[in-house]
């Protein structure tokens, strides 16, 4: 920007600061009250105390959905970090250039459409399969699906960037093609890699609609134990709750920042 | 050995097809098959003994577009979709703006404000949206504080404090796409126009934001296409009063098990935003050509 501030660049950057302040404040509001001392839900909280998530972890329902929402989390993460990686080799290097728009297309297909539509979808679909809601293979498939496009598209951002030279200076050397890929190509689209499994993981963590049609019997995700808990109580066990997931997410992200800097997302 | 550009693939020996075979599996296999049995479920006929009957019938569609119960909730539905996507265009723009021309330390801080709520859960997003629009929330008692108001106003099981927490929601997803489109744009073209004479003002109305159209475009879409469909929001805030037709979806297939019913609500609610969304595109396109 050229020439001296003028009034109205004072009157915008305020105007930005609240904005930032309004994304930011209902996500601290909520970390602040889980240490509140107090029994309800009240700003300014009263003193301090971790009681309330002692509360929580002494809540089995919790904890087993903690664990649930881990384990959907880390399966979605893994299978979609080798099916995607491929899939994005294949569509950004190998594939026939008519083919590579509607692949793309179809691989970010998921993002595309409402999750709740593929919820309402997935569900018809596996009680016409026979599988229903006994097993957890159909929430399990709803948060891969949900989440691939975050692999595959971070790995295609990666492969874009790679300089295709060091490949070739590599096999010039004498390398085979697995060797190239495994010492060469690989090390290099690795931080894609990891930025969109983390993605996956942080993602699937917080579903919420994939796990409300598609849970088996008796499970529940954590998002849904935190939904159905506010219907009939509303106390800081639940903000204990929310700081307990915000936790897992800013793990995920501090991880992506440490390794591979967070400017290097793709959405 | 001269090194060519093709060298790769000479040496290529296996063929590489099966790299997206997992791929086209998931997802044609539990996407693309999956959603044509929404379709398939809308025609069946409804049945008291099990989830559908044998026959096929058009009875839902006809059932849906006759009920003025249905109509209002639709256009509660899209009203509140539509004030969101302003709103947040309007939040949104100034932050990207201003995001795509900070240069300093703080622009990474910045970036993860406006990433994290993107990232944390949207029941806890829509849970601390209860603890400031309750009757005795944050809200009320500031507003009581600051002598705006003598009661508490209702927020909480209203369509207005749907609208709040969902632009809340989404206010990221409209400043992403901005973003990149904003860093996209080369910053000499508004100098160029500001050296022709042009105010700050007049070059950017009529340079930066026409050139950032297609992250309007795409921003509100994307905002567009998720506030219409918002499940979590609309269930935890709104109550009976606020209700939208994700809402009354879902409550067709979970709680009254009106399976075929509820895919002819789910569609009905898709091509609705489907026909929203191209007159949006041709209005834009039109808009867009005009640009220099």
């Amino acid at each position: 920007m050229t020439g001296s501030k003028t009034i109205w660049d004072y009157v915008f950057l305020a105007l930005v600061t609240l904005i930032y302040i309004f994304l930011m404040a209902p996500i601290l509001l909520v970390v602040v009250l889980s240490f509140s001392g107090g029994e309800f839900l009240a700003f300014p909280p009263e003193g301090f105390s971790l009681r309330w998530f002692g509360e929580l972890f002494s809540n089995a329902r919790f904890l087993s959905a903690t664990l649930h929402s881990l384990q959907l989390a880390a399966v979605s993460a893994v299978v979609n970090g080798v099916i995607g990686t491929l899939a994005a080799i294949y569509v950004v290097r190998y594939a026939p250039a008519r083919l590579t728009n509607p692949l793309r297309l179809l691989m970010s297909a998921p993002l595309l459409v409402p999750e709740i539509l593929t919820a309402i979808a997935l569900l018809f679909f596996f009680f016409e399969l026979g599988i229903g809601n006994n097993y957890s293979i159909a929430i399990q498939t709803g948060h891969i699906i949900v989440t691939f496009p975050y692999v595959f598209l971070n790995v295609c951002s990666a492969l874009f960037n790679f300089d295709r030279s060091q490949e070739e200076a590599a096999r010039s050397l004498g390398a085979g093609g697995r060797m190239t890929f495994r010492r060469v190509t690989l090390p290099a689209i690795k931080p894609g890699v990891i930025t969109g499994c983390l993605f996956a993981f942080v993602i699937s963590f917080d579903i919420f609609n994939i796990s409300l049609l598609l849970k088996p019997v008796g499970m529940n995700t954590l998002p849904l134990e935190l939904f159905d808990y506010l219907r009939f109580n509303f106390d800081p066990t639940a903000a204990a709750v929310a700081t307990l997931s915000i936790l897992v997410t800013f793990v995920a992200v501090l991880i992506v920042d440490l390794t591979v800097g967070l400017r290097s997302l793709r959405f | 050995m001269t090194v060519t550009p093709d060298a790769p693939r000479l040496h290529r020996r296996a063929p590489v097809w099966w790299m997206i075979l997992p791929a086209l599996v998931l997802l044609v296999g539990f996407l693309i098959l999956p959603y044509i049995s929404i379709v398939v479920m809308s025609f069946r006929e409804a049945s008291t003994k099990a989830v559908y009957g044998d026959g096929f019938t058009l009875a839902h569609y006809t059932d849906v577009i006759a009920d003025p119960f249905i109509w209002g909730i639709v256009w509660r539905t899209v009203r509140t979709a539509l004030i969101v996507t302003v709103v947040t265009l309007l939040l949104g723009y100034p932050v990207a703006y201003h995001l795509a021309r900070t240069r300093s330390r703080v622009a990474s801080l910045l970036y993860i404000c406006v990433i994290s709520p993107l990232l944390v859960g949207l029941v806890v997003r829509t849970f601390a949206w209860m603890i400031i629009l309750s009757n005795n929330g944050i809200a009320n008692s500031w507003m009581k504080a600051l002598h705006l108001i003598d009661r508490p106003i209702q927020l909480l099981n209203t369509p207005l404090g749907v609208t709040i927490a969902l632009i809340h929601v989404f206010l990221p997803f409209v400043i992403l796409p901005l973003l990149g489109n904003l860093q996209a744009i080369n910053p000499e073209i508004a100098l160029a126009g500001r050296s022709l004479g042009a105010s700050r003002m007049r070059t950017f109305f009529k340079v930066t934001l026409p050139l950032s159209m297609p992250g309007i475009q795409a921003g509100s879409i994307l905002v567009f296409v998720l506030s219409i469909s918002a499940y979590v929001t609309p269930a935890m805030l709104g109550g009976s009063q606020g209700r939208t037709m994700a809402v009354l979806v879902v409550q067709y297939l979970v709680d009254n098990f009106r399976w075929p019913a509820g895919a002819a609500l789910a569609i009905f609610m898709a091509v609705i935003t489907l026909a929203i969304l191209v007159v949006y595109l041709r209005l834009t396109a039109r808009a867009m050509r005009r640009l220099p």
